[in-house]
């Protein structure tokens, strides 16, 4: 049987600031980012990489945080969602979340704004049925998609929309 | 994204306002952001995960995996040695320092059951708890789990309601029952059956209705601390009525109320699901007082899926009779509710008995409703509760009854919807239909969803062999309750009011407390925004305080699309009171008198003298420490109210959809949905624009693919993950055009009705009338959800493939 003694001592980049913390093994990290970096804006849904409720960026992918191993992160960058905000307010993409309603309970917001992190910061274009598509890794009970939808596709912005 | 919301008719009569001033309405009708927002957005939330005292111990439970079985023996010897465990519960603990759970919503006539914490001797649901352990971490209580042997002898177990209710079925609740059925009530009116058997025709059919999940993205959660010395047992949980969850822990650990204090700040959704105390709850607070450490406990997925409460299994009998001219004479429903294996918090579903027969005037009709015992997880409220139910049978139904007639749908449901000057209407199970223009909303829909061309293109085969539908299904909803004398005569355990205390502070701010939980419905700021036009102040200056009994007066909760019905009343009461004062007291400082004051956003003005005034902090401080007011009035500046509105508000409309089935497989698409609703006077568009739509999603998942399956033989739950379970996605989300009227509602201040709900009622009936529709030709009827490509083409092959 694995232990909780077993650890191992990681150095994370997390939302710019070094950090070294010892993580059990067998902790995920979306565990490892809320009790033992104080990150509560990382939610846990599922725990089967189903709801994306954890997604964070490492080394700048979208990843669901429940399907890695804290000791994973081990000389990776990681950005949460408390990175997101700009000179102490809502940055572009919070404040399309607020202003088209994308957002109702809250608890899947931090996930579809860190995919939208990530699908800004890829460059592509979509059409809105990719978009979709893309957005389907993370679920939301309350909205039906129609307020993260509109709210991510005015962040990506005209240029990065295609026609479909 | 071609959807819109418009606004077609009627509008709130300013004149009426119960508001501060003539033109006060600056917050209520615009579409404010949120104030929840500026926290959520940043990962600011905190939900009951989020805190982590020091000392804290985590629970995880050992749960039944069979579906009935007796419990022959434990043994947790091996699970106490191992280091970080620190307490253990068996089932006897639960026996000797709990009572069973108590129920806030009975079944009417129904016995109580022995639903203890920890199952007691016998296991009737997969997923029952069993054993709990508290250790300083989750994952060593999770290997204290595995230590822990537990002797089952598997008993043989009824998973299906049909088999559950025949006669000579294995009886589940032998100590109490004498069959399956928990309790039967009758709601009637007239001869309804006499009139069926004068009908010119009679349509009969069964609907079964799936059983699904609420599935919130946050699961269940508790945070229990006990402080032995005071006597105080301190609760952090994520649940809808923190106030209900205080008396039932009082009720269940045989302590007072006033030793318990429950909060729930942000709740990561709720559906119904959330009402109530668990036998988990118990669990963590047992814990908690047996070791003194602050002990949490989270569920996680795969236990929400079998121990977080289901909803909507039934089977509805249903029977429309009406004469050749398409005029209904009787409708009866004869229905079952699934219960599960124990009686939750809220129990099963009554709203089917208050809403069976719909939006059409009927004078003689007869309901049955009959409650049953399985062995699944207990039912619960989930959102709609019993109305999306019986919603789906009867609107399949008329569609039917309008083939058989040869009558177009659309004019058979005009020929018998109550009209304006029919309401207020009490329907045969003594509802009161407040007011609306139901042919309205159907007239609406038609059009919005090219009725009439879609008619005129007989057969409606597209070039690509796809065939076009069109389906409609019209509902009413019950928002709110209807009066505290309804709720006792059902036993229920709380009121129709809601209670809420306004409070001035010396930054010249008002708080707003209520025990009102924050699930995303937005009621921080709909609350902010009525306050704010009672006072006539800036909304920014109103902060709401929400789910903690410590600070809020004895309240209902957040369900039953109740909320505003009923806290919006309280709102303009507390809030009359809060602003006499102020003007008096201002008043008395400016020499003058209050009828020469009015509040202006932070400032209390004289009306005729534009620079004569003074801030609101200046009199709130005044008012506070008592100094500078006048002699005859008592210091403190705050008001408590307790609005009961006198009847239920019923929201109504129409739904419509749009589909393209292909013959050859049974693969259907959503060309467009529109839903055609009204809520009364609206308090916020945005707001009412993402209630609807997520309600409509969650019942586009329960029509299309939402089903928890049981083994036949084993009853074993076949996709208790969400890799099997289905939930839309945000690329399952079809097309969607709203639309609604706007007709104030006389039984509620303001005349807002409630609409949380109101989005899962029509869709299964919409989306299945349509596939039949477009598959007229081939002469189906589909009766069961979920609707999926498979149910299509079976019903096109009834002998199976060739």
């Amino acid at each position: 049987m694995l232990k909780e003694t077993n650890v191992v001592e990681i150095q994370v980049n997390i939302n710019g600031a070094d950090v070294a913390e010892a993580a059990p093994v067998r902790m995920h990290a979306a565990d490892f980012l809320r009790r033992k970096c104080g990150l509560t804006g990382v939610h846990i849904g599922c725990e089967h990489g189903v709801c994306g409720m954890c997604t964070i960026l490492v080394d700048g992918e979208a990843v669901k945080s429940c399907l890695m191993l804290a000791v994973q992160l081990d000389d990776c960058a990681v950005r949460t969602v408390e990175s997101l905000e700009e000179d102490g307010g809502l940055n572009a993409l919070q404040k399309a979340f607020r202003e088209h309603h994308g957002l109702q309970c809250g608890f899947c917001t931090p996930g579809f704004l860190m995919l939208a992190t990530h699908l800004k910061d890829s460059g592509r274009r979509y059409t809105l049925a990719q978009l979709r598509e893309e957005m389907s890794g993370v679920m939301c009970r309350c909205t039906g998609y129609e307020g993260p939808l509109r709210a991510v596709a005015q962040y990506l912005g005209d240029q990065m929309i295609a026609e479909a | 994204m071609s959807d819109h919301v418009r606004n077609e008719s009627g509008q709130a009569d300013a004149a009426q306002a119960p508001v501060a001033d003539q033109d006060a309405r600056r917050h209520i009708g615009h579409a404010v952001p949120r104030m929840e927002d500026l926290r959520l957005l940043r990962g600011d939330g905190r939900y009951v995960d989020d805190d982590q005292p020091s000392r804290m111990l985590e629970m995880a439970v050992a749960r039944c995996p069979f579906p009935h079985a007796r419990i022959v023996s434990i043994d947790v010897s091996e699970a106490l040695q191992l280091p970080g465990v620190r307490h253990i519960l068996r089932p006897e603990d639960v026996a000797r320092d709990a009572k069973p759970l108590t129920v806030l919503r009975p079944v009417p006539g129904a016995p109580a059951l022995p639903y203890y914490a920890l199952a007691q001797g016998r296991a009737l649901h997969e997923g029952q708890p069993v054993v709990s352990v508290a250790a300083s971490t989750r994952a060593i209580a999770e290997d204290a789990i595995e230590l822990i042997h537990i002797e089952y002898e598997p008993l043989p177990c009824i998973t299906d309601t049909a088999r559950a209710i025949e006669p000579g079925a294995p009886v589940l609740h032998p100590d109490v029952l004498a069959s399956n059925f928990l309790a039967e009530n009758v709601d009637q009116a007239g001869q309804a059956h006499q009139k069926l058997q004068e009908a010119d025709i009679v349509l009969r059919q069964r609907f079964r209705l799936n059983r699904v999940t609420p599935l919130p993205m946050e699961t269940r959660g508790i945070l229990a601390s006990w402080r032995s010395g005071a006597r105080m047992l301190t609760v952090r949980m994520s649940t809808q009525t923190p106030h209900l969850v205080r008396k039932q822990l009082a009720e269940i650990l045989g302590i007072e109320e006033s030793c318990i204090e429950v909060s729930a700040s942000d709740v990561g959704g709720g559906f119904g699901m959330k009402l109530g105390v668990y036998p988990e709850d118990v669990l963590a607070a047992l814990h908690a007082m047996a070791t003194r450490q602050p002990v949490k406990w989270i569920e996680d997925r795969l236990e929400h899926f079998r121990a977080a409460t289901h909803g909507r299994e039934s089977l509805h009998d249903y029977q429309i009779g009406a004469t050749k001219d398409g005029r209904i004479v009787s409708m009866v429903d004869d229905y079952v509710t699934d219960l599960g294996g124990w009686n939750s918090s809220f129990g099963s579903s009554q709203l089917s008995s208050v809403t069976f027969t719909g939006p059409y005037k009927v004078r003689d009709a007869y309901v049955r409703r009959r409650v049953a015992i399985t062995n699944k997880t207990p039912i619960g409220a989930y959102r709609g509760y019993g109305q999306p139910e019986v919603n789906f049978a009867r609107e399949v139904l008329m569609d039917r009854l309008a083939r058989k007639l040869g009558i177009d749908p659309l004019e058979l449901r005009r020929r018998n919807m109550l009209r304006p000057q029919d309401l207020p209407w009490t329907t045969p199970s003594g509802a009161v239909y407040d007011s609306g223009d139901y042919p309205l909303s159907l007239d609406m829909a038609a059009r919005a969803i090219g009725y009439e061309a879609h008619r005129a293109e007989a057969g409606g085969m597209r070039a690509d062999g796809r065939l076009a539908g069109i389906g409609f299904s019209a509902f009413v909803e019950r928002t709110g309750y209807a009066s505290a004398r309804f709720l006792m005569k059902r036993g229920s355990q709380f009121g129709a009011h809601e209670s809420l205390v306004l409070r001035a502070n010396r930054s010249g701010f008002i708080d707003i407390y209520t025990g009102v939980s924050s699930i995303g419905q937005s009621a921080e700021t709909a609350m902010a925004q009525v306050c704010a036009d009672v006072l006539g102040v800036d909304m920014d200056i109103v902060r709401v305080h929400s789910g903690d009994t410590a600070s809020s007066p004895l309240n209902t909760g957040a369900f039953a699309s109740r909320t505003m019905i009923a806290a919006a009343g309280a709102i303009q009461e507390a809030g009359a009171a809060l602003r006499g004062k102020i003007l008096r007291i201002a008043a008395h400082a400016l020499e003058c008198a209050a009828q020469e004051l009015m509040l202006d956003g932070r400032m209390v003005r004289h009306r005729g003298e534009p620079g004569r005034g003074m801030p609101l902090s200046q009199v709130f401080n005044r008012a506070i420490v008592g100094q500078g007011i006048p002699a005859d009035e008592s210091p403190g500046l705050e008001a408590v109210a307790h609005y009961e509105p006198p009847e239920a508000a019923f929201a109504f409309g129409t739904a419509a959809a749009k589909v393209l089935v292909d013959p050859a497989t049974g693969e259907f698409h959503i060309e467009n949905f529109v839903l055609v609703h009204d809520c009364g006077t609206v308090i916020n568009p945005m707001l009412v624009e993402g209630q609807v739509r997520g309600a409509l999603m969650q019942g586009f998942g329960a029509a299309l693919g939402e089903e928890l399956l049981y083994d036949e033989q084993t009853g074993q739950m076949l996709n208790g993950t969400m890799m099997d379970y289905f939930a839309p996605t945000a690329a399952d989300a079809p097309p969607v055009t709203l639309l609604h009227t706007e007709i104030p509602s006389p039984a509620t201040p303001f005349g807002v009705r409630g609409v949380g709900e109101v989005g899962t009622i029509a869709p299964a009936a919409a989306l299945t009338n349509a596939v039949c529709d477009a598959l007229a030709g081939f002469g189906i009827e589909l009766s069961a959800l979920p609707i999926t490509p498979e149910a299509v083409w079976r019903a096109m092959h009834p002998a199976g493939p060739e």
